[in-house]
């Protein structure tokens, strides 16, 4: 990872290193490689720029990225996978361009995030096509394999248009894995999951991470990128934002800048007294309550009873009104 | 879930074209066979049969019968069937997003053409040549309008659907061009004169039921020959083409 903070901005050209040991890349510095090697990538639609100059590279484990809807994760994957060509620099998968080369092509996986799926297939002939494709050998017997490790087994003869949305993303788990593959792509493979399934699913991820399989995993939701792992790409607005430890990310969401609504029976006087103990760096008054900037929350956490005993104002309501992943994103943009 | 294990040896090797080419057309088949589409579609060709039948019992003359074939079974019929399955076969596949399970794979592009273009003829060739010739023969002027139709309709079949076919890999409105191409360029520019009408496929099959009954109609003077090869060549362009475009477009 970086030399500099465990979860930092990318230096250079958006850059990257997760799942490895090298310093992220400079802006003149040799490419970046590894399992999948990014280089400066960007691409535009017309004036829309959907992923703008990012640069990492990975290597086996499960890393997660993480970004809000509509960050650029999916044109990422598909920049990845070949289904897209970036409108700058490039992308490789194991030392190649996925859509050109087309035995690479078969060392690879991609889990779609979209729901379609040959409906009117069974579950057995859906994920024995991806095989058949994939030019594995015996591919009703790896189809039924590939069900079992995503507990659909015991309905492989069902159409899958029968299937419940968390079924059909566990079919194309499963139809994601009858190659074998050495690169494992999944984008928000656990929508739809209930949590029993997403854990199991997750165990999977890590079992295949383990494996020395490059697993990346989009996601958008904070919880299932703690669960994932620990290595972390973060993308926001088509840039890669941060790269690092999850633990890093998730010290970042408690050290950086907070905004509290304090809900009270007197806010003009908790209000200064708030600013006369210095705990906030600007506040907003209202009827009922008054919204506070601090840098410590846990200052104010810990001031706020007594502060409230002492002036004889009741509190109604102590509300963070950023803890949340897009005011993460916002704020890693913002310091950039 | 039990461990992660190696599937079977074997795997990491290309596939070849004709194990592509199986697989896409058995599941395009099965993808456009629609209980709803296809009867929608027999009722259309079967108004061919009833216009047949109709012409036969007025003891019509073989202009007329001719012109009746022509006109709606190689103008409306075959083309409009065509153009459902034969823009569907990868267009269907495009626009809800299952084209990605053809993508990420170690093969070539060029046989899931093939085989999407072979199972829209399986589906458009029943549908529209049984009723077609139906027609043909209930006209009751002749041998030879059976046998131009048989011809003209087997090559009408085979182009119709190829290019329709490359306007489902080309253009997102794949129904609405291939209306416009039927009913604009066909129906109405290429009628102009005889230089449109050399890049419109219906001259062509015109020419093949002239070229066997001796018939009067305007804009079929091409010789059989003609009438079978272009049409025939304008397919295996039109595939190449869309397997081509297939290998180098964007997929969602």
């Amino acid at each position: 990872m970086s030399d500099g903070p465990a979860f930092a901005p990318p230096s250079g050209p958006a850059a990257g290193q997760a799942a490895g040991s090298a310093a992220p890349a400079e802006a003149d510095a040799a490419p970046v490689t590894g399992m999948i090697a990014v280089n400066g990538v960007s691409k535009y639609y017309g004036s829309v720029v959907a992923v703008s100059d990012v640069t990492f590279a990975i290597n086996g484990g499960v890393t997660a990225l993480l970004g809000p809807n509509g960050a650029g994760k999916r044109t990422l994957f598909r920049m990845m996978c070949g289904l897209t060509e970036p409108s700058r620099a490039t992308v490789h998968l194991l030392g190649s361009d996925p859509r050109r080369d087309r035995d690479v092509r078969g060392r690879v996986s991609l889990v779609p995030q979209q729901d379609a799926l040959f409906d009117h297939l069974s579950a057995v002939e859906f994920v024995s096509i991806a095989a058949r494709t994939q030019g594995v050998e015996g591919p009703d017997d790896v189809a039924r394999w590939a069900l079992e490790q995503v507990d659909l087994d015991d309905v492989g003869e069902k159409k899958v248009g029968e299937f419940s949305k968390g079924m059909r993303q566990r079919v194309k788990v499963a139809s994601a894995l009858v190659n074998d593959p050495e690169v494992l792509i999944l984008d928000e493979p656990l929508t739809g999951l209930d949590p029993v399934q997403r854990r199991r699913l997750i165990a999977l991820f890590h079992r295949l991470g383990d494996d020395g399989r490059c697993v990346l995993v989009s996601s958008h939701v904070l919880d299932e990128v703690s669960r994932l792992g620990s290595r972390v790409l973060v993308i926001a607005q088509g840039r890669l934002v941060a790269s690092g430890d999850y633990r890093d990310l998730r010290d970042l969401m408690d050290d950086r800048p907070h905004r509290i609504r304090l809900g009270t029976s007197d806010p003009r006087r908790l209000a200064t007294a708030l600013v006369d103990r210095g705990l906030v760096g600007g506040l907003t008054l209202d009827v009922a309550s008054v919204t506070v900037d601090t840098d410590d929350a846990d200052a104010i956490g810990r001031a706020l009873a007594p502060i409230a005993v002492e002036l004889g104002v009741r509190l109604t309501e102590i509300s963070p009104l950023d803890d949340d992943l897009e005011s993460v994103f916002r704020y890693l943009v913002e310091r950039r | 879930m039990s461990t992660v294990e190696r599937p079977p040896a074997g795997t990491h090797r290309s596939v070849p074209p004709g194990r592509v080419l199986a697989i896409s057309y058995r599941v395009i088949l099965r993808q456009l066979t629609s209980r709803g589409r296809i009867i929608a579609l027999t009722l259309l060709a079967m108004v061919s049969v009833v216009a047949g039948f109709a012409l036969g019992q007025a003891d019509a003359e073989l202009d007329d019968a001719v012109r009746l074939i022509a006109s709606l079974g190689f103008a409306v019929v075959i083309p409009v069937v065509a153009l459902v399955f034969g823009g569907a076969a990868i267009g269907d596949l495009r626009d809800d997003k299952t084209l990605v399970y053809f993508w990420l794979r170690p093969m070539d592009r060029w046989p899931v053409v093939i085989g999407a273009a072979l199972a829209a003829m399986t589906l458009t060739a029943p549908i529209t040549l049984i009723p077609v010739i139906l027609a043909a023969v209930l006209t009751g002027v002749g041998s030879g309008i059976v046998t131009g139709t048989v011809i003209a309709g087997v090559v009408g079949v085979i182009a119709y659907v190829s290019v329709f076919t490359l306007f489902g890999v080309w253009l997102k409105r794949f129904i609405v061009w291939g209306l416009a191409y039927i009913l604009i360029w066909e129906g109405f520019i290429a009628q102009a004169g005889p230089g449109a009408a050399r890049f419109a496929l219906r001259k062509y099959t015109r020419s093949i039921l002239v070229d066997r009954t001796g018939a009067d109609l305007d804009l079929a003077d091409f010789s059989l020959a003609v009438g079978v090869i272009v049409p025939l060549v304008v397919a295996v362009v039109a595939l190449v083409v869309a397997a081509w475009r297939l290998g180098n477009q964007e997929i969602d």
